[in-house]
């Protein structure tokens, strides 16, 4: 390991990508991995980049980061992030915003942004991020990193704080894909503590050869020239790798987006209910006032505007009403999407699109975005996150900043996107970023 | 009136509903862990054993037991609850559209889920000057929740409904029914269109008594012609009387979602490997239709005692189960505590007594020796003057009988017949051959 705790806050001292350094770091270990700010390791300040939980110090380790330290890991710390998860580009966390290793003044992409940053900037690193609607895909494209979410269900979510439970996914980000594979298999596997991780096949000793590919049209439209002309070159060299590049036509794809923020706001409204300032959340000092103007003024104050807005949407989603038309339809309307999914991969093997519609923004191209621009930047990793299948983001062309290709496999079928990474890896000509010492 | 309730009773499992902390505790929040405190990070597994509870209680109501089975959320704000949303059961819950019968009144039963208790307030300090103390061992306690529909016609009615239920979940799953405030009660009640909803009633005496203050209350408005507000009230332990609630109607809105972090159970096929165990309404019913024994006397006998209730089914084996009925209800009964250990010594007098080897006195003698009582001679003389008092009336008023006995000893027969009828099978008939010989015998 040729980390230290010095290098490692140097490199933070410029990108900020950090909420807390671990005290120590064992030279010992065989490798070194951070945890985005949402999992909890035990005695280190989890707050998931909202300052209402600023000072909570969880008593118990995140399953995935007790498995990950028996492996022979270090936590070395952990990485700033959207607050909650809710945002693209990691400008709505309470503590700062990290910059990327590319160009400071561009968003290292979000919401795993500090996780993108660390695995961009530190060598052999893991850096465990979360992914609800495309929050581990969109750093590692922003960063030109390996970027890596399982199958929902696959790595248990035992120790993390929660956005929206039947979508949130534990990955891993890294440079290089044969250690973010490694990283996996030391996650993956059933945890009587999560019940949802319960339900898994065991995972294959190997993936399958990809023979087909399928690229959706719909997945075409609204992107950047350099992603456009990114994703052919991707394309090609798939071809030259021996694959089958075919277009389809997934149009129910179109509901992802609107399907995905009901039920993200819906569930993330009843999570957020706790950090009221009763057992969670900063506390107010007049007790004696009635338990709803007590409970309303630490989440008026310690609130984002983002975690607001997505807490006054959820809500509104699941209000007697309005929960038929927007909560259940939105049920539903995730059950079509899976069946489309599941057409095309009776006949293709994986389905490639580019990570994200453009490259690394710059931040004060983000400041000028509409909420509705902002959400709608997600819909290339949207669909397969609602969908709870697992989904790889590959460095594909440098334009001049990375560009991300996303390739996404039927559901439990992880190591067949893992295989196919590290041949793709094989031969690639990385561009890491130069960082001052 | 119509009445209809929603009842909750806390099942009796060793650890909570979704984690496994202690269900009892003798310091306040010491049976706590991150879970039902609701730290972040923290999840939720079901207790298989509260769920097993819940469908062994659906199966008994004969509920449709659905297929699959899931929690939700239901989220409002309140000081007890630590996620500030409360993991239950809305649109799939494990038991609906079952019955049951108070007798012979059918109350519908709509639903039973199961649900996680919030924690427990309680104010302490001099009056005004309380604060409020929260107590999280009570947090994640499993509950199960029964609703009837508005079947019961009084609060009487009602009460002996939660009462016998009481019983019944004691034997089927061994709900803690000593404590008559186990019980909290949602009670629904309409004397004419609209119905009022007394929420959170602690106790059966409660319920009786808030439901009886909230009749009296619709009844005198009705009588006025004004209207019954269709509202949630609450009911005042110290002044008797219900009250308006302080909760907004909006707040009936808990925008409800499934609970994703548990899955999904297969509920139909776990309730088929369960069986539901003969609880003491189910035994009564049982005998009844055995034995032909009034149902309510059959209940008698199981409520009186399960173990006299299974005497009572040997003994129909043994003696027939009208005698068994009237030895049963009769001194068995009555001196049951006492009794309660000596089924066999009984069964053998009985049969005696069956077989006419000694008399129902020797019989209700010997008893009441078992059950450790010294039964007064005095008792058995009185029965046998009266006896000669009823053989020398007869033979007053006929005294043909005398007079044919010489030549005919069966003449005798119709004495026999007269006095067995009399005593109402108080006599047995070789005690009555008896009598009536030395009663004729001494006229000649």
């Amino acid at each position: 390991v040729t980390l230290s705790l010095r290098r490692l806050r140097q490199l933070d001292d410029r990108y900020h990508f950090l909420r807390e350094a671990a005290p120590d770091l064992d030279e010992r270990c065989r490798f070194t991995f951070s945890a985005k700010d949402n999992i909890c390791a035990a005695g280190m300040e989890a707050t998931a980049g909202s300052r209402i939980l600023s000072g909570y110090r969880p008593p118990f380790d995140a399953t995935a980061v007790r498995r990950l330290r028996e492996a022979g890991g270090a936590l070395v710390g952990k990485t700033n992030m959207d607050e909650f998860g809710f945002g693209t580009f990691c400008t709505n966390s309470g503590f700062g915003v990290p910059l990327n290793p590319y160009d400071t003044e561009r968003s290292c992409g979000g919401s795993s942004g500090g996780a993108g940053a660390a695995a961009c900037l530190i060598p052999d690193h893991v850096a465990v991020g979360v992914s609800t609607g495309g929050s581990i895909a969109c750093p590692a494209s922003f960063c030109g990193v390996f970027g890596f979410t399982p199958t929902y269900g696959r790595v248990s979510r035992y120790g993390l704080i929660d956005y929206g439970n039947s979508l949130d996914k534990i990955g891993v980000l890294s440079r290089s894909c044969a250690q973010t594979e490694e990283a996996f298999l030391a996650i993956a596997g059933k945890d009587e503590r999560d019940p949802t991780s319960q339900a898994q096949p065991p995972l294959p000793a190997g993936g399958r050869p990809v023979r087909s590919v399928a690229v959706p049209v719909e997945a075409l439209q609204g992107l950047s020239a350099e992603v456009a002309g990114a994703f052919d070159g991707g394309l090609a060299r798939l071809m030259g790798m021996g694959a089958d590049v075919t277009e389809v036509s997934m149009p129910s794809l179109k509901y992802a987006m609107p399907a995905y923020y009901v039920l993200a706001t819906t569930e993330a409204s009843t999570n957020l209910a706790r950090y009221c300032g009763m057992r969670w959340g900063a506390r107010e000092e007049d007790v004696n006032q009635g338990f709803n103007d007590f409970f309303s003024a630490p989440r008026s104050k310690e609130f984002g505007a983002e975690a607001k807005r997505r807490v006054l949407l959820g809500t509104y989603c699941r209000m007697v009403g309005f929960r038929d038309k927007y909560y259940m339809k939105a049920l539903a309307v995730r059950k079509m999407i899976i069946a489309q999914y599941e057409e095309v991969f009776a006949r293709h093997d994986v389905i490639a699109t580019p990570t994200m519609p453009f490259v690394a923004p710059r931040f004060d191209d983000v400041r000028a975005m509409t909420p509705l621009q902002n959400y709608s930047a997600d819909f290339l990793t949207i669909p397969p996150n609602l969908a709870g299948l697992p989904h790889l983001s590959m460095p594909c062309a440098y334009a001049p900043l990375p560009v991300g290709l996303q390739m996404t496999a039927p559901h439990w079928d992880e190591m067949t996107l893992l295989a196919f990474g590290k041949e793709w890896e094989n031969g690639f000509d990385f561009r890491w970023p130069e960082v001052e010492a | 009136m119509k009445i209809g309730l929603e009842m909750h009773f806390q099942l009796p499992t060793r650890s909570k509903l979704f984690c496994s902390c202690p269900t009892s505790s003798s310091e306040p929040n010491t049976a706590v862990c991150e879970t039902c405190l609701g730290f972040p990070g923290s999840r939720p597994f079901l207790n298989r054993q509260a769920m097993e509870m819940g469908l062994v209680i659906a199966k008994y109501f004969r509920c449709r037991i659905p297929e699959r089975t899931w929690f939700s959320r239901k989220t409002y704000f309140y000081p007890d609850l630590p996620k500030n949303f409360q993991i239950t059961q809305y649109e799939a819950p494990i038991g609906s559209d079952g019955e049951y019968m108070l007798d012979d009144r059918r109350v519908s039963i709509w639903r039973v889920h199961i649900e996680e208790d919030p924690g427990r307030i309680k104010r302490v300090g001099r009056s005004g000057e309380e604060v409020s103390l929260v107590d999280y061992d009570r947090s994640g306690v499993p509950l199960v929740e029964i609703v009837t529909g508005p079947d019961l016609a009084s609060p009487e009615e009602a009460r002996r409904m939660v009462d016998e239920l009481l019983l019944e979940l004691r034997h089927l799953v061994g709900i803690q029914a000593q404590d008559e405030q186990v019980v909290r009660c949602d009670c629904n009640i309409s004397m004419g269109e609209e119905r009022v909803e007394i929420k959170n009633v602690q106790g059966l005496r409660n319920m009786e008594r808030a439901l009886k203050a909230e009749a009296q209350r619709q009844e005198k408005l009705l009588a006025a012609g004004k209207a019954v507000v269709r509202e949630t009230r609450r009911y005042d332990e110290e002044r008797k009387i219900t009250m308006p609630s302080r909760e907004k109607e909006a707040e009936d809105d808990y925008g409800y979602i499934g609970e994703p972090d548990l899955g999904e159970f297969h509920a139909a096929a776990i309730a088929a490997r369960l069986c539901v165990k003969e609880t003491p309404l189910l035994r009564a019913q049982r005998i009844s239709r055995q034995t032909g024994l009034d149902v309510v006397k059959a209940r008698q006998i199981v409520v009186t005692s399960w173990s006299l209730s299974a005497l009572f089914e040997r003994l129909c084996a043994e003696i027939g189960p009208e005698k068994a009925a009237q030895w049963t209800m009769g001194p068995l009964s009555s001196q049951w505590a006492a009794l309660e250990g000596t089924e066999d010594d009984i069964v053998a007098v009985l049969r005696l007594d069956a077989d006419g080897t000694i008399t129902d006195a020797e019989a209700r003698r010997r008893i009441a020796a078992l059950a450790g009582q010294e039964v007064q001679d005095a008792d058995e003389g009185e029965e046998r003057h009266e006896l000669d008092v009823l053989v020398s009336r007869f033979l007053d008023s006929h005294p043909e009988v005398v007079r044919d006995y010489r030549a005919n000893p069966r003449s005798a027969n119709a004495v026999i017949g007269h006095v067995m009828k009399e005593g109402k099978g108080r006599f047995h008939s070789k005690e009555v051959a008896e009598a009536v010989r030395k009663g004729i015998e001494g006229r000649l």
